[in-house]
């Protein structure tokens, strides 16, 4: 369980990146944070791990602050996944650099291989295993970030931005990839613009705007709430937009629909019924 | 004027004539008021001052060791504020403006004022890397030396690669932009030499001048340290 109180950070005391944010991540949740650009997102997720230590304010993991103690024990219970995968790539194939963040974190030789491999089937990273990872795409050096933390399987995984530069099939892999963890009890936290995979794969959703928290609750809720879509600069996603032209078509139709199914199950009680699916 | 400065440097090794240079310095680094930035810089230097004070002392083969290296020290503090100097007093595009007037092709002009731009973005990049190494468990701080200096691969593996992809996707990004497009470019400001420059010039290399004669001809007091 991640708490964070009060946090204030700001950069050379210039430039103030978060205004007092408050949150609770129980363990098991899988939560989006969402909001304009420069409104602290990456900010906030760096203090989960230790990287940036609040000016003001405490950040509680597990029933500890986090000051005191070192990034690399954080590291082994929040695994935090950078934007830019050039950031930490350096070894000359790709299977190295996984089994390195788990030999770094003490697993033994077996146990790094056999996590290594089902993380690279389980991202579609097959063929690529052996290739260095400075000659593959901006995608693929993506996922492979991705895989070398999501190998460690920590308790908590924090991505930034991971669905840039996927294709929809990839997209569909991290999601799966994502819940399967999940399932297993791990908290995940993913830093996205991506409407989307947040309306598809994340229940719940955090908004920010200009360094504090806009709106925290269900993702559908958050989502379909104008001011707050305004507010993070964001467009309403296609499925609400098309529940709203239908809602002014068919006013029994509820005007605000994010979820596919949900949008679905009403076109058909509008069309008549469950079993009159035109084929 | 820096140049010369950093030449007579070089050629002397006598700690006088060294101490003569620093005395010189300061007034300028003063009047140009960089004398606090200047600090900053000799601060960092200081630790890389005191290897060499101490190593040469325990391996030098003069007849002064400690003596001989403190002289290395002062040389290189010497080289360091007039190359300083020069750095801290002109502009970057300046620089390249100068270059261009003196028939240097605009490319290799551009290039020098564009590898200084980004110097404080590779420091960024650096921190970037480094904070990403650390959440992946890397510990920077922690261990034996050889163990902080193999945790050094994985910072500057990463810096190398980036800097080299930002390299091209600027060169593509410039060439789409039409870098080199017209032969003849017009600039907005252009440098002129004033009667000042010419002093400054002809004072240099009197300068220069008179320190190879002295070095050549004249025996310099050894000014010795009393141990």
């Amino acid at each position: 369980m991640i708490i964070i109180e009060d946090v204030h950070f700001s950069y050379d005391g210039l430039y103030t990146a978060l205004r007092g944010v408050s949150l609770q991540i129980d363990d098991g949740e899988s939560l989006a944070i969402m909001g304009t650009n420069g409104a602290g997102k990456t900010t906030l997720v760096k203090h989960f791990n230790g990287l940036l230590r609040p000016q003001s304010g405490r950040v509680i993991l597990n029933g500890a602050d986090t000051k005191d103690f070192s990034i690399a024990e954080i590291a082994r219970e929040v695994g935090l996944v950078m934007q830019n995968p050039d950031h930490q790539l350096f070894l000359d194939t790709v299977e190295k650099e996984i089994v390195f963040g788990l030999k770094n974190l003490g697993f033994t030789e077996e146990e790094a291989t056999e996590r290594c491999s089902r993380t690279i089937t389980s991202l579609g990273l097959e063929g690529l295993a052996q290739r260095s990872p400075f000659a593959l795409s901006g995608g693929e050096r993506k996922r492979v970030a991705l895989a070398s933390v999501l190998a460690t399987e920590p308790r908590v995984v924090v991505l930034d931005e991971p669905t840039i530069g996927q294709d929809a099939c990839q997209k569909q892999r991290l999601a799966e990839m994502l819940e399967s963890l999940n399932e297993r009890g791990r908290t995940v936290v993913v830093v996205t613009h991506d409407i989307e995979f947040v309306i598809e794969h994340l229940p719940r959703t955090v908004a920010m705007a200009n360094g504090t928290i806009v709106a925290d609750g269900q993702t559908n809720k958050v989502l379909s709430n104008d001011e707050i879509l305004e507010c993070c600069s964001l467009t309403p996603p296609q499925l609400t937009q098309a529940a709203r032209s239908l809602h002014e078509e068919f006013p029994t139709f509820p005007e605000r629909l994010t979820l596919l199914s949900e949008v679905e199950s009403e076109v058909l009680r509008i069309l008549g019924g469950e079993n009159s699916v035109i084929p | 004027m820096s140049i010369v400065l950093a030449t007579i440097s070089l050629l002397f090794m006598e700690m006088l004539v060294l101490l003569v240079i620093l005395a010189l310095l300061f007034p300028i680094l003063a009047a140009s008021k960089s004398l606090r930035r200047w600090s900053n810089s000799m601060k960092s230097l200081s630790v890389l001052l005191g290897f060499i004070i101490i190593f040469n002392t325990l391996l030098s083969t003069a007849t002064n060791p400690f003596n001989y290296s403190v002289s290395l020290a002062l040389r290189l503090v010497a080289l360091m504020t007039s190359f300083s100097l020069f750095f801290l007093t002109v502009h970057p595009d300046e620089l390249s403006q100068a270059l261009i007037q003196m028939r240097v092709r605009f490319e290799f002009a551009f290039a020098m004022s564009m590898a200084m731009r980004y110097v404080p973005t590779l420091a960024q990049e650096a921190y970037a890397i480094m904070d990403a190494q650390k959440a992946r468990g890397v510990e920077l701080d922690k261990g034996s030396l050889l163990k902080r200096i193999r945790n050094i691969i994985p910072i500057i593996v990463p810096l190398i690669i980036v800097s080299i992809r930002r390299a091209l996707s600027i060169a593509e990004s410039m060439e789409s932009r039409g870098f080199g497009a017209s032969d003849t470019r017009t600039y907005m400001e252009k440098l002129a030499f004033r009667r000042k420059d010419w002093m400054v010039v002809v004072l240099s290399l009197i300068a220069l001048l008179t320190s190879i004669y002295i070095r050549l001809y004249v025996p310099i007091p050894n000014l010795s340290l009393p141990f």
